[in-house]
């Protein structure tokens, strides 16, 4: 190559380096999705999560991986009875434009997210079917009450970002203020994010002193962003993207990945059938190679890590002449076994999804199944996966993943199990009724309802096709030294990162 | 041409109203945007909240009137995801992918032409077959290959370029030079053909006969009357980079009008698919009557 | 009267074969799309099996292993299967969804263009603002529009993507005529007598045909590619059926560790479309009378 070449080349590294270096207390985040709201009632959508959460905007308590519920906004609470719980308020915690953080705020913010003229996703997500009135005691004690009495309010508090008691009920909030570590200067739409460090924040400031996110939608792209130094952190890669040992970080990424079974329609309605289903499946044999290495296999909906999680249970086993006598005595019984089971796959839903599905059909067809796979996008698969279902529906299996990062199994057993459940395809009395008790109950009876609720659904009713609880990959520059955990699905929060 | 220019004009009118018309209906016909903007666990409750705020319940007929009504007070509506003006965010998006698609189609047109034509000349010949060769290799190579080989090569491994983004003129290079190749190897070989026929007619062999130099031949007198389709291909391929150049916005993340209308196709999020349609359709029609004023320009024979 | 030592002139099939020899590149070309045609039909039932057998161990199989059995020599996919068999086998649905949607867009593109061209205002405006209609709606749109509509089969991509390529043979066709009704030649025709459909099929078709297939066997790629991204909607080609656009389109997170996955078949794609725009091309010479002589004596050198 010519010397002009190499000049050119230097010129061009120097130039995209500069920056870089001059801004050596600042990280490049590449995330994969544009923000369209920044509004902090959103923040439970990831990706506006790993903006907002906790960086701009902070919870009364918050989830550590480790440490279990940890007091943020909220120095205690206790519960009073009666589904109220009496919080006790951090003081001398301001808002970024200097207005006194109190009790006011938090009436606001959880009137808010139930507002009727605002779509928030943190109440539609967390609060639906109950109730939340608050009693402001003093400027920092509130009492707040779920009807509903719920056992873990703390818990769901931690899902909920503080505002203004100005901030208006009816309007997303185009700049969000909060008592974070860091405030939200700008958005240049389609561009970039940036945030800077908050001189008034009420805790210890990170290293970090600035943020840039920016948007890139392809993994391979993000990937070579932060390989080539243009970017710190992908919070999210693709396995396949992720071949480097030193800046290549895999965590549980608290999504499981299951086949949701129609229980209403023949042959699935036949226990051994659902048996059968499970033990065609040789789950072993996806990890390491169509998923990453260090993908669990599930024995329940919610991550190893949520409290109730039933360790006791075992995976059904890969076992193609078990599956297949369970059918011949199905089919024995007049069982329709040969009907042709269509099983309903979502495009993107993660990665390798195609493979997997195809995957799965070719382990179901051989144990002599008929199953047929049909791939869907979001829209028309959610009509597969939602109530209503189509009354003349023939049988359905439909692949979907589930994110639970929250700490408890309420947020999910009742929509994917209970007989009102929106994605439940089960109606069992017995169910409904013990996870009604679980629900209610409160600690280690808590956890042991829920344990047996586990065991029934996978040993007794085999309510589905359990997979996988899956791993995520982040990308990280070697001068940052930030390692990604469960949460980084949901958050990423600055004030964790240093520099080496 | 004045009276043809209003003529032409009154009817795009009509036809754009007719598209508003037809994507309105249909669009609506093709899911809840509700259960797609909230998560899947959601409750019903939430999803009736939503669709109030969003007047989705209203009977269709008066949702459409309301529609057109603010239109004529250029209110494109608001985004139900984005929480802004549906005409801003595509607006914003438009900016860019005109830029993309004005300097793809002036280098397409200035060199497909130029290489087509000495192709044409010498048809048959080594540099036909390379130019033809390599053109066609272009234009039937999926475009996110080109585009990730090239950033691995160009950015990754050798540093020269930015991967992506859109800071300097260095990181239009590589997004341009992916969204070039396609509609020259295709015009190249239009413009190949068309003069392959017009270098064999009669006048043509006159002004050879007669020793006019070649270039002159090619240049002067073949080119004018071969242009016509290829102006037209050119038109049509500059379509389809009005309607946004998907590729290249999603992997060099240039925040362009393609990505905007799939996702918002995708998300059902009625008024932005209408407001980005509506702004490429006025610019695709006003492209398509300068072309059809081109074609009057280039061939005085021509009458509508 | 035949005299001794004058030949009689050679069947047509042998002038053209002759024609066809002379010309080396499109002979390649043809052989190609032979053998193409051959594994359309031959290679589901021949290689089936072995194309659908997942091998999740020998998953993204690397190329040019020849220890391997020959079919897996250009590598194995995702799920273990032999590229190879796989391509051979995609062949069938490949050319079946681009031909019939390349086929009815110019076919239907053509037609009406011919007309836009060369009848009354009122026609003619009609057509050519439908034409502004379809090319500002968005291939995307009209395909969820359809999902949603009519029931799945895969006569819907093809349908979608008709619809979005015939605007550019309806206005290159109608570019071409409005110049072409202008000649000598049809007005002498018109004089003479000729009834418009006799000017419009027997004499202004076949000059613009050349150019219409020019810009067909360009587009084949075009639709080959695009038939994968909308396959992603669920409309069209459902696994374990393959085409090789989806081939292209589930190697693409590959990319940069397993770059064969999308490599062979795209580079399936550019030799079809290398080899029908070298056939077009001398196909062009051939039925051009004033060219035709470039194929006859001399050839290339003569060029």
């Amino acid at each position: 190559m010519k010397f002009s070449t190499y000049l050119k080349g230097g010129l061009i590294s120097l130039m995209i380096a500069l920056p870089a270096m001059a801004n050596a207390k600042g990280v490049t985040i590449v995330l994969s999705e544009e923000l369209d709201i920044v509004d902090p009632c959103e923040a439970s959508r990831s990706n506006i999560g790993r903006v907002v959460l906790q960086n701009i905007s902070e919870t009364m308590t918050e989830l550590h991986p480790q440490n279990g519920l940890q007091p943020r906004l909220a120095e205690s609470w206790e519960d009073m009875g009666g589904g109220t719980w009496r919080f006790n308020l951090r003081q001398g915690v301001s808002f970024s434009d200097g207005s006194a953080f109190d009790s006011a705020d938090v009436a606001h913010s959880l009137a808010r997210i139930k507002s009727d003229q605002l779509s928030c996703e943190i109440g539609a997500k967390y609060f639906g079917g109950m109730e939340l009135s608050t009693k402001i005691v003093d400027d920092h004690t509130i009492d707040i009450t779920a009807n509903p009495a719920q056992p873990i309010l703390p818990l769901l508090l931690s899902t909920v970002t503080m505002m203004r008691s100005t901030e208006p009920m009816d309007a997303y909030v185009k700049t969000p203020i909060g008592t974070g570590p860091y405030t939200f200067d700008q958005y240049i739409r389609g561009m970039q994010i940036n945030l800077s460090a908050n001189p008034n924040y009420w805790g210890e400031a990170g290293s970090v002193t600035k943020a840039k996110y920016i948007f890139r939608s392809d993994s391979a792209v993000r990937a070579a962003m932060v390989a080539a130094g243009e970017a710190d952190i992908a919070p999210n890669i693709a396995l396949q993207d992720a071949t480097d040992g030193n800046t290549d970080f895999s965590y549980p990424n608290s999504e499981t990945v299951y086949m949701r079974i129609d229980h209403e329609v023949a042959p699935l309605n036949d226990v051994r059938v659902r048996k059968a289903l499970n033990h065609a499946v040789d789950r072993e044999a996806f990890v390491g190679s169509i998923l990453a290495n260090g993908t669990l296999l599930a024995t329940g909906m919610t991550p190893p890590s949520t409290i109730g999680y039933n360790h006791d249970l075992k995976p059904y086993a890969y076992d193609q002449q078990a599956a297949k006598s369970l059918m011949a005595a199905a089919k024995a019984d007049g069982v329709p076994v040969d009907t042709e089971i269509r099983l309903i796959g979502r495009i993107n839903n993660f990665a390798n999804v195609q493979e997997t599905m195809e995957a799965l059909q070719s382990m179901f067809n051989d144990v002599g199944f008929n199953v047929k796979l049909e791939m869907y996008e979001v829209a028309e698969w959610l009509e597969y996966y939602s109530k209503p279902f189509a009354d003349d529906r023939g049988p359905i299996m439909v692949e979907a993943q589930h994110d639970n990062a929250n700490g408890d199994p309420v947020f999910s057993m009742f929509f994917k199990y209970a007989s009102e459940g929106l994605q439940s395809g089960i109606n069992d009395s017995k169910l409904d009724a013990m996870i009604a008790d679980a629900t209610s109950a409160t600690g280690s009876t808590r956890e042991a309802k829920w344990k047996d609720t586990f065991k029934y659904i996978h040993e007794d009713l085999v309510g589905d096709v359990m997979l996988f609880h899956m791993v995520g990959f982040s990308r990280v520059n070697d001068r940052l030294d930030f390692t990604p955990s469960i949460r980084t699905n949901s958050e990423l929060q600055l004030s964790q990162i240093a520099f080496k | 041409m004045n009276a043809f220019l209003l003529k032409r004009l009154f009817t795009s009118a009509v036809s754009l109203i007719l598209l508003i018309i037809l994507v309105f209906f249909l669009v609506r016909l093709t899911g809840d945007p509700a259960s797609l903007f909230l998560p899947v666990d959601a409750s019903e409750e939430a999803r009736e909240k939503f669709r109030e705020l969003n007047g989705l319940n209203d009977p269709i007929l008066v949702q459409f009137f309301r529609y057109i009504g603010d239109l004529a007070q250029l209110d494109f509506g608001t985004s139900m995801r984005r929480a802004e003006p549906a005409i801003d965010a595509v607006l914003r998006g438009f900016k860019w992918t005109l830029q993309l698609a004005a300097i793809t189609i002036a280098l397409v047109t200035c060199l497909s032409i130029i290489i087509g034509s000495l192709a044409a000349f010498r048809a048959g010949g080594i540099f036909d077959r390379i130019v033809t060769f390599f053109s066609l290799i272009g234009a039937s190579a999926p475009d996110f290959w080109i585009a990730i080989v090239a950033i691995v090569i160009f950015s990754v491994n050798l540093g020269w370029l930015p991967t992506s983004g859109t800071g300097s003129i260095w990181h239009w290079i590589m997004p341009i030079s992916v969204l070039f190749i396609r509609p020259f190897g295709l015009i190249l070989q239009v413009v190949r053909g068309s003069m392959l026929s017009v270098l064999s007619s009669g006048y043509i062999k006159t002004a050879r006969a007669k020793g006019v130099k070649d270039t002159v031949i090619i240049f002067v007198h073949g080119l004018r009357n071969a242009m016509l389709p290829v102006i037209t291909v050119i038109g049509d391929q500059a379509a389809g980079l009005l309607n946004g150049a998907v590729i290249v916005e999603t992997i060099f993340g240039f925040p362009g009008v393609g990505k905007l209308m799939i996702d918002s196709i995708l998300q059902r999020d009625f008024a932005v698919v209408l407001a980005s349609i509506i702004v490429t359709a006025v610019a695709i029609f006003i492209m398509n009557i300068l072309i059809d004023i081109l074609y009057a320009i280039l061939d005085p024979r021509i009458r509508y | 009267m035949t005299h001794k030592g004058t030949k009689t002139e050679p069947s047509i099939l042998r002038q053209w074969l002759r024609m066809l020899l002379r010309d080396k590149f499109a002979l390649c070309a043809a052989i190609f799309l032979l053998v193409l045609v051959l594994a359309a039909f031959l290679g589901s039932f021949l290689l089936d099996d072995i194309a659908t057998k997942q091998n999740l161990r020998g998953r993204n199989a690397p190329p040019f292993d020849f220890a391997k059995q020959w079919i897996f020599w250009l590598g194995g996919d995702a799920l273990g299967r032999p590229l190879l068999a796989r391509i051979i086998v995609a062949a069938r649905n490949t050319l079946m969804i681009a031909g019939s949607a390349v086929s009815v867009s110019i076919v239907i593109g053509c037609f009406l263009g011919l007309i836009a061209g060369y009848s009354s205002k009122f026609f003619s405006h009609l057509i050519m603002r439908i034409a502004d209609v379809i090319m500002s709606f968005p291939s995307l749109l009209l395909a969820v529009i359809i999902l949603y509509m009519l029931p799945p089969s895969v006569l819907n991509i093809v349908v979608v993507l008709a619809i979005t390529r015939i605007p550019v043979y309806l206005r290159t066709a109608r570019a071409e005529v409005l110049e072409i009704r202008e000649r000598m030649f049809i007005q002498a025709a018109q004089v003479m007598g000729a009834s418009n459909k006799r000017i419009i099929f027997r004499h202004i078709l076949p000059i613009i045909i050349p150019t219409m297939v020019t810009i067909a066997t360009l587009d084949f790629a075009f639709v080959m590619l695009a038939e994968s991204s909308l396959s992603f909607l669920g409309i069209g080609i459902q696994p374990p059926e393959i085409t090789w656009g989806l081939m292209v389109a589930q190697g693409r997170p590959y990319l940069t560790t397993a770059w064969w996955l999308s490599f062979w078949p795209g580079l399936a794609i550019i030799l079809t479309t290398l080899s029908l725009n070298l056939l077009s091309n001398w196909l062009r010479v051939v039925l051009d009378p004033q060219q035709r002589w470039r194929m006859e004596v001399g050839g290339s050198k003569n060029g």
